[in-house]
């Protein structure tokens, strides 16, 4: 464990206090859904007996209760959910960092998750929230959670439906890296969409001003394709001892990472299958296995700079 | 008839894109080679300013400090070929690179904004040169792929392509660091 949650007293107080609030949360939105279910076992009850209209209307009542209850809960849920950021994240990352900070309701912009140029696709619908800054020594860095999504539009016998599809869920980690640089260099994961356009870059014509830049190290080139706006850069970016600290922490991950670096800047896309910082409703706060499992991500976030070496600055940046 | 015109049309379109495409590569060459060159020049134009620098604290690396420029004047003469050049760098490289060890005993030199300065750009133009290198072998590396793998090896004798040797490391930078060679300057 990374650090004693059990023995933070300051800590164990305010999820004490929280605990209590989250308790009245279940329960009420539990009774809510007691509420709603046997609303619609009535309605359906009613219709299998032949009775559908006291079936719907006497139904109907619980339905309408319970649905208030939950609507009258949601308030109370979202401020939770902001103190438990707030507060229990918040002390969290101070824990482990002075420099560490947390804002709920900020996080990537849409126009720089398309300006790092990790994903191709332009998102229809974009949502992000929890930015933490902080420093790592002498390396500045952020990171949010990112969800992005486009549409397709399909037409059907019944008029036309939409579908949403995931360009990328995750987390979006951005440092100030520790060399200058002008170009683009992107390191994206060799699937076979991937791999059919740097194909086709390589050997018909390429799109756009990045080719492919073919590195030295095996592993890497068969993990991820690398495109650069300039050979020369994206090897004096990539150096030998980089690509295999990009190997190591791809290895500890469940998903294939991507990187970019423009602008002396690198971003790393970490796709994720679950919504982090959230407060547990259901779970009981105590014993913080949610909670530590975030501390475990911001800590994987924050040694990301260690990882990569990036507070070495012998390179004439300071 | 046909079938046969088809078939030599088919071996001169081959012929061609195989040409084009093997001369595309060799320009890749030879223009990753450039690349290396520009570096190498940017490192040797330190020198002076090192030099000069290094000149005001020591009085006992002058030795050293004349090899280097000696070796800088070399590589900066005109026509001297490409594997020349590389090897001056090689040595001025391990010239410099035995200076910076002896720096530890000039403390003031050490500490001055200049010298510090001089030694970031340094390790930077290092390992700007390194990344040219690479870039420099990886295209080494396609272009003799393509003249010694189907149908390039068809065409590449003919044409008179030859393979390319990649840079390798010089004996000397390839060697493990011993320290007792480093105490023992």
């Amino acid at each position: 464990m990374l650090f004693d949650i059990a023995n933070n007293v300051a800590l164990q107080q305010v999820l004490a206090t929280m605990e209590v609030t989250r308790k009245r949360i279940a329960a009420t939105q539990t009774r809510g859904y007691i509420f709603i279910a046997a609303g619609i076992l009535i309605c359906f009850l009613g219709f299998v007996l032949g009775f559908p209209v006291p079936g719907v209307i006497i139904g109907l009542i619980p339905l309408i209760y319970g649905s208030v209850l939950l609507f009258k809960i949601n308030d109370s849920l979202t401020a939770y959910r902001n103190e438990y950021k707030t507060n229990v994240i918040g002390a969290a990352l101070k824990f482990l960092d002075e420099s560490l900070s947390i804002s709920p309701y900020q996080g990537i912009a849409a126009s720089e998750f398309m300006y790092t140029q990790l994903f191709t696709q332009e998102p229809d619908r974009y949502k992000t929230e929890d930015l933490v800054t902080g420093c790592a020594d002498r390396t500045r860095f952020y990171f949010a959670e990112v969800h992005a999504e486009y549409k397709t539009v399909t037409q059907t016998k019944n008029g036309t439906r939409t579908e949403w599809h995931d360009i990328f869920r995750g987390i979006i980690f951005a440092a100030d890296f520790n060399k200058n640089f002008n170009g683009i260099t992107i390191v994206r994961p060799k699937g076979f969409a991937n791999a059919l356009g740097a194909w086709f870059s390589k050997n018909v014509f390429s799109f756009g001003g990045n080719d492919v830049v073919k590195l030295e190290n095996s592993d890497f080139d068969k993990t991820f394709i690398t495109y650069g706006s300039d050979q020369v850069e994206a090897r004096y970016i990539l150096t030998p001892a980089l690509m295999e600290r990009i190997l190591n922490l791809n290895h500890q991950t469940k998903y294939d990472i991507s990187l970019s670096f423009i602008e002396s800047r690198m971003y790393i896309a970490f796709p994720l299958n679950r919504n982090y910082f959230e407060a547990p409703v259901f779970k009981s706060l105590i014993n913080a296995e949610a909670l530590n499992n975030d501390i475990t991500t911001i800590k994987f976030m924050y040694d990301i700079v260690k990882e990569l070496d990036l507070n070495t600055r012998i390179w004439g940046k300071a | 008839m046909i079938i046969a015109l088809v078939i030599i049309g088919f071996i001169f379109l081959t012929g061609i894109f195989s040409y084009n495409s093997l001369i595309g590569k060799k320009n890749q060459v030879t223009n990753a080679f450039s690349a290396i060159d520009v570096m190498l020049k940017k490192r040797f134009d330190l020198i002076p300013n090192l030099v000069e620098v290094v000149k005001q604290y020591t009085t006992y690396e002058q030795g050293t400090l004349t090899k280097i420029v000696e070796l800088r004047a070399k590589a900066g003469a005109a026509n001297i070929s490409n594997a020349e050049k590389a090897d001056l760098d090689a040595q001025l490289s391990s010239n410099v690179r035995g200076l910076m060890v002896n720096v530890e005993n000039y403390p003031d030199l050490k500490a001055n904004t200049n010298f510090i300065n001089l030694q970031t750009t340094w390790t930077e133009s290092e390992e700007q040169i390194a990344a040219a290198r690479r870039t420099y072998n990886a295209s080494v590396t396609d272009y003799n792929n393509s003249i010694m793998m189907f149908p390039g090896n068809l065409f590449a004798g003919m044409l008179n392509f030859h393979p390319i040797p990649v840079l390798e490391t010089a004996a000397e930078e390839r060697k493990n660091i011993s320290a007792k060679e480093l105490f023992n300057h």
